[in-house]
């Protein structure tokens, strides 16, 4: 019982990383029909770049908000440089480009930051605290309160303000939007900047916990990818229980299977889910079909 | 008889490249250039199949490289642990990644657009972690060792000249066969699928069917191409069955473009070139490393798709081409006019 109690506090912490990295997914594909496969790389530039502040020596929450700056300025010049002249691409296309940006922002990090890992100290002490028969670290709780904050901001942002209806609008058909004097080429630029910086919150929260280096985007972009298709794409609630899903699963599967076999069992199950539900959990029927 | 739409295959194109083929190793002699020359030709066919799958039937494959590394380990495994003939192995090099591809195709007909994309990629990921961790018949992370060569006429075939030829005599047939696929009803009924999947199974194109047999044979090319590189290395390790080598195969076909055949062999001679060039480079200028290979694909990604969103092959043989008959119409007008 502790054991599954442990596995199940893990499940839940990793989880919760993968449900704010799908979330930046949905955000963008919602309004753009862009799959950003460069996601996971705003979370490992997340991790990055607070190391170099901490490095300079500059204040922990200052250094936090600058590199949220920065790379929602990265997120928006990507969209504004590259996906921007694509459009009109067709999807295959679209999805190889962002595959480009993603590898090309790795490189360019291995290059600058080396293939180290490095150390980033927690939001609060590193004194586990025990519950029951299982022990959690603060960073611990600080992510799933980091994924809770960003779900309630999500929703506030997009149910309850007048960008977030222009958002809507963007989404459910954009020359319409432009009829009634909204831009989608604001909205996409503002949906990278905005998922940007979604990935390099997911990153600073889970930093102190999984030791980053250059390459952690490309499994945290390929989970939250999965638990965006698995929740549904284009829904949010889809997202952040595709999040929890292949949170569990691989905690599960690590530990009472095989550690290795981790992400093989992960995707295995999300690859039977998808054969039961091939829209995914709360996905409707069509979405996503996008002439592939 | 022509028939309108009708496409042939231009022979001419193929002899030239064969004739490009064979003199190559009389020309470049290094053994650096003549192994990587030998990984081109294997690469070649993996791209070819990748290519027919992305151009033809509209799908997108990001685990290439899961049926190419199959194909390697089902010969390595069985010629050392069981002591079989290279030449069975090629058998199963060929059935298991087909199987795979085959069930693979059956969920694929159910999954479309990016959940596909997210099929293959987790796909790819099953495959390396299964790679990895089943040590009993992998050997795990370390690889497998003691791959015996190929006999062929009594003769071993070692790295160099003989197995150069003999991957190139590989990669030709193939190319010639998806020449003739895509040049067939199958590649109209193919690309009209590209075009517009309700439209073409409107007119009657078995989608499913169409889509599920290309990915096999897709597999299949890439089974052929992992017992080809399991023979000419002495060993195998389940880290050239990465991610990274699905993008790579990736970056080859976009590069050439996937709207013909020849794009995708194209498209791997080129990366081989850039390749060497990044790795004669590195030699000299300190902060070019193997990762700068990968700036070099991911910039290479981004500037196709925004510019020439067909590939390089397609402008570049229309230029040619329009050269060619520039000459032709003058040398025509020369010999009018005297």
């Amino acid at each position: 019982m502790g054991e599954f109690l442990q596995f199940s506090v893990t499940g839940l912490t990793i989880g919760s990383i993968y449900a704010i990295v799908a979330l930046g997914f949905v955000t963008i594909y919602s309004v753009t029909k862009v799959i950003n496969l460069a996601q996971g790389e705003f979370v490992m530039l997340g991790g990055m770049i607070m190391f170099t502040f901490l490095n300079i020596g500059i204040n922990y929450w200052i250094s936090f908000l600058l590199t949220l700056i920065l790379v929602m300025i990265i997120g928006w010049l990507v969209e504004w440089t590259i996906i921007r002249r694509a459009k009109g691409a067709d999807p295959i296309s679209l999805i190889i480009l962002t595959i480009g940006i993603a590898i090309f922002i790795r490189g360019v990090a291995s290059v600058v930051w080396g293939k180290g890992q490095v150390r980033i100290p927690a939001f609060s002490s590193n004194q586990s605290i025990n519950i029951g028969p299982a022990s959690i670290t603060p960073q611990s709780m600080w992510v799933v309160f980091i994924m809770l904050l960003v779900v309630i901001f999500l929703y506030i942002l997009i149910d309850k303000t007048i960008v977030g209806k222009a958002f809507q609008a963007c989404s459910a058909n954009p020359p319409a939007a432009r009829l009634m004097g909204i831009s989608p080429a604001r909205m996409s630029s503002f949906s990278f900047t905005l998922s940007a910086g979604l990935g390099a919150l997911a990153g600073l929260a889970v930093a102190p916990i999984l030791f980053p280096a250059y390459d952690m985007g490309v499994m945290l972009g390929i989970k939250g990818f999965s638990a965006a298709i698995l929740g549904g794409l284009g829904s949010a609630p889809g997202a952040v229980a595709g999040g929890l899903i292949i949170g569990f699963l691989e905690s599960y599967g690590a530990g009472y299977i095989s550690s290795g076999l981790k992400d093989a069992i992960a995707f295995t199950a999300i690859l039977l889910i998808l054969l039961i539900r091939p829209s995914g959990i709360l996905g409707e029927k069509n979405v996503g079909k996008g002439g592939l | 008889m022509k028939l309108p739409g009708v496409q042939q295959t231009k022979w001419t194109g193929v002899a030239i490249f064969v004739g490009i083929v064979l003199i190559f190793p009389f020309v470049i002699t290094q053994s650096f250039l003549l192994s990587q020359a030998t990984f081109t030709g294997i690469y070649v066919i993996v791209a070819l199949g990748l290519g027919l799958l992305m151009g033809y039937a509209g799908q997108i494959s990001l685990g290439q490289a899961a049926f190419y590394g199959v194909g390697a380990y089902a010969t390595a495994v069985l010629t050392t642990s069981y002591g079989l003939s290279p030449w069975l192995g090629l058998l199963f090099s060929i059935l298991i990644p087909a199987l795979l591809a085959y069930v693979m195709g059956y969920t694929m007909a159910r999954l479309s657009g990016y959940y596909l994309a997210m099929a293959t990629l987790a796909f790819g990921i099953i495959i390396h972690g299964v790679l990895v961790e089943w040590r009993g018949v992998t050997l795990g992370a370390s690889g497998l060792y003691g791959i015996p060569q190929i006999q062929l006429f009594g003769m071993s075939l070692s790295q160099g000249l003989p197995y150069y030829y003999f991957v190139w005599t590989f990669a030709i047939v193939a190319i010639v066969i998806c020449l003739n696929i895509v040049h067939s009803h199958v590649g109209r009924a193919l690309r009209s699928i590209h075009d517009s999947e309700i439209a073409a199974s409107a007119m009657g194109v078995n989608t499913g069917k169409y889509k599920t047999q290309i990915f096999v044979l897709s597999a299949i090319l890439a089974g052929v191409a992992g017992w080809l590189f399991a023979h000419m290395s002495y060993s195998i390790s389940p880290g050239s069955f990465t991610l990274d080598a699905s993008i790579m195969f990736l970056t080859m076909v976009v590069l050439g473009g996937s709207s013909s055949v020849w794009g995708a062999v194209f498209g791997t001679v080129l990366i081989t070139v850039i390749r060497i060039i990044v790795h004669e480079l590195g030699e000299t200028v300190p902060f070019i490393t193997s990762d700068f290979e990968h700036v070099v694909y991911g910039l290479i990604l981004i500037l196709v798709i925004v510019f020439t969103p067909r590939g390089l092959f397609p402008p570049i043989a229309g230029w040619f081409t329009r050269i060619m008959k520039q000459r032709f119409r003058k040398n025509i007008e020369q010999t009018k006019a005297s």
